[in-house]
């Protein structure tokens, strides 16, 4: 059975990729970001950094919440496993950047199943309560577990990202390769998203979360699809604390903080859950806005979470299918 | 007694409990193979229950169930389904209201074009091509259930009637031995109701489906079935012709006593 208040979401929700208008968009919006760094600062550049690493454990929520139907908080938990695996790899072994992103994706992808072995037994609101219960066990242990993450103090001088085969090539040092090497890596994990999503898989995914028990009859095992759906989601979190920690070069517990859940969380419900431009969308706005606000650092709480109250009311179902009305109501255009 | 091999479900001393309520209270009986049952009862006479037993919603608290001599007792559902290709509609779930009408039928034909796990990840020219080879499938059911034109509404948003319709054709994808009908015909308007029944005479004869239909409607019972079953305290009490079975002294008490 499938989360309630997640259906009303699902009009928006189209398993075929028939989009000719969707595909344009995603190429305008890549050139764009491609040009950026010909106008744009380095601290916006950085915002625009920040904003690419929320989109990927952002996109994992989708997929767990907005295609299998299930609201899950650990996706920071894997996000900081992936962080912390990827960084204790590349500070020890001074791997190349590629390999910390597939050690921080499979890290957080292998302690995703033991986990899941529980967790999906439950439904609805026990699995939120089970996986918040991840993350807080997740911050326990990197606070704790001294010897290898140095508790509170966290690791620091993380190695910035080396491109290479294996020995040798170059190091990421500019802000603008960094933002060069997160619009890469967010095209390629947006791409991944939506090719999962089109497929057969994807459709089962959707079916499970429209109707676990109608999923079944028509032959949909639902448990292993939903073991996958939250392995997945944790893959795409881990491979976004990889990033986040070769970016950064440092880390500590404080990742775990519901405060990066809960952005995580307004990125996918503010931007449009279960679609893939929603998160997109999600993460360049909520992230921007919150780095924009630091004008006001004593407001700045005040005012996001009052700006999350007006989206709520506003739209929702998030703010892309509200652009999408608007389209449609303005020029007649059909934009899936 | 043993089970009947050639029987398209031979359910044996079914008995499902819940606790010290009795649902069903051992039911034996077989469907033949390409014959249309009925199966009726009053409100809470286990009727639902029994269905759920045979096909993997609920595991019967004792007795068996076989598919054509294949013990399928306590089997998932989605098991049952594509191995023992015994399919099953529900009352209220109907269809996935999120996806297009076409990818409905698209869904439900997956388990056969897509067999393995893995191979439902596969975005290749073979995934496209048997997709696309599915949505030929589904625009002939389309045709035939008078569904064609709404191919890529939203299933959602269609009326409770044509998703039944929907669901119908849906069930057809995979292409099941026996389908079992959980009241096909409530909430449907007159008209949808004979093409309902037009639809499953035409699957049976052309296709050889077997059906167990759970309905009250008695005329359209009469009129679409070889037998008719009736329950009544999770007891089967009779079991004939329809027009044997609705005369039935025990029967007509059943339903007057409620």
């Amino acid at each position: 059975m499938a989360m309630t208040g997640v259906n009303v979401h699902g009009s928006y929700i189209y398993a075929n990729p028939r989009h000719g208008l969707r595909a344009a968009g995603f190429a305008v919006l890549v050139i764009a970001l491609a040009a950026a760094p010909l106008v744009a600062g380095d601290y916006q550049l950085h915002a625009l950094i920040v904003s690419m690493t929320f989109l990927l454990p952002a996109l994992g929520l989708n997929l767990i919440l907005g295609y299998a139907g299930m609201l899950s908080f650990a996706q920071m938990a894997f996000f900081g496993i992936g962080a912390y695996s990827s960084a204790l790899t590349a500070m020890r072994w001074g791997t190349p950047f590629w390999l910390n992103l597939v050690v921080g994706g499979l890290a957080a992808g292998i302690v995703a199943v033991p986990l899941g072995i529980p967790a999906l037994r439950l439904r609805r609101y026990s699995f939120v309560m089970c996986t918040l219960g991840f993350a807080v066990i997740a911050q326990t242990i990197a606070k704790n577990w001294i010897s290898v993450t140095r508790g509170d103090l966290g690791l620091s001088q993380v190695p910035r990202p080396r491109i290479a085969l294996w020995n040798g090539g170059f190091e990421i040092t500019s802000i603008t390769s960094y933002y060069y090497l997160a619009l890469v890596l967010s095209v390629l994990a947006v791409l991944a998203f939506l090719t999962l999503v089109s497929s057969a898989a994807g459709r089962y995914m959707i079916a499970i979360r429209e109707d676990e028990t109608l999923a079944a009859s028509v032959g949909t095992p639902t448990w292993h699809y939903r073991m996958i759906a939250f392995a997945l989601s944790a893959v795409f979190a881990g491979v976004g604390g990889s990033f986040y920690v070769h970016y950064f070069t440092v880390i500590s517990p404080t990742v775990f903080d519901p405060f990066y859940a809960n952005t995580v969380l307004v990125i996918v419900l503010g931007g449009g859950v279960g679609t893939v431009g929603g998160v997109v969308l999600g993460s360049f706005l909520f992230v921007a806005v919150s780095e924009a606000l630091r004008i006001a650092p004593d407001l700045r709480m005040i005012a996001y979470g009052l700006l999350l109250i007006v989206i709520v009311f506003a739209c929702p179902e998030g703010l892309l299918p509200l652009f999408i009305r608007k389209i449609r109501f303005g020029g007649g255009t059909h934009v899936p | 007694m043993s089970p009947d091999p050639l029987a398209a479900l031979s359910i044996r001393g079914i008995e499902k409990r819940f606790g010290s309520i009795v649902a069903v209270a051992g039911v034996s009986v077989d469907i033949k193979l390409g014959e249309i049952c009925g199966l009726t009862g009053p409100n809470g006479s286990g009727k639902s229950t029994l269905f759920d037993c045979c096909t993997g919603l609920q595991k019967p608290s004792t007795g068996r169930v076989y598919a054509q001599g294949l013990d399928i007792t306590g089997w998932d559902m989605h098991r049952i389904v594509r191995e023992a290709r015994v399919i099953r509609s529900f009352q209220k779930a109907v269809v996935f209201r999120a996806l297009s009408v076409e990818e409905n039928l698209v869904l439900c034909g997956q388990m056969i074009a897509f067999q393995g796990m893995a191979s439902t990840f596969g975005v290749g020219p073979a995934s496209r091509h048997r997709v696309r080879r599915l949505r030929e499938q589904a625009g002939h059911l389309l045709e035939l259930v008078g569904l064609s034109h709404m191919r890529h509404a939203t299933a959602g948003q269609i009326s409770f009637g044509q998703q039944k319709l929907l669901q119908f054709a849906s069930m057809l994808m995979p292409e099941p031995q026996v389908i079992l009908l959980d009241e096909p015909m409530a909430g449907v308007n007159p008209i949808l109701i004979d093409r309902m029944m037009e639809n499953i005479n035409r699957a049976n004869q052309e296709q050889g489906i077997t059906f167990v239909v759970v309905e009250h409607n008695l005329d359209a019972m009469k009129a679409l079935c070889h037998r008719l079953l009736v329950l009544s305290r999770g007891e089967l009490i009779a079991d004939g012709t329809p027009d044997a079975v609705v005369r039935d002294p025990a029967v007509v008490e059943a339903y007057l006593a409620g």
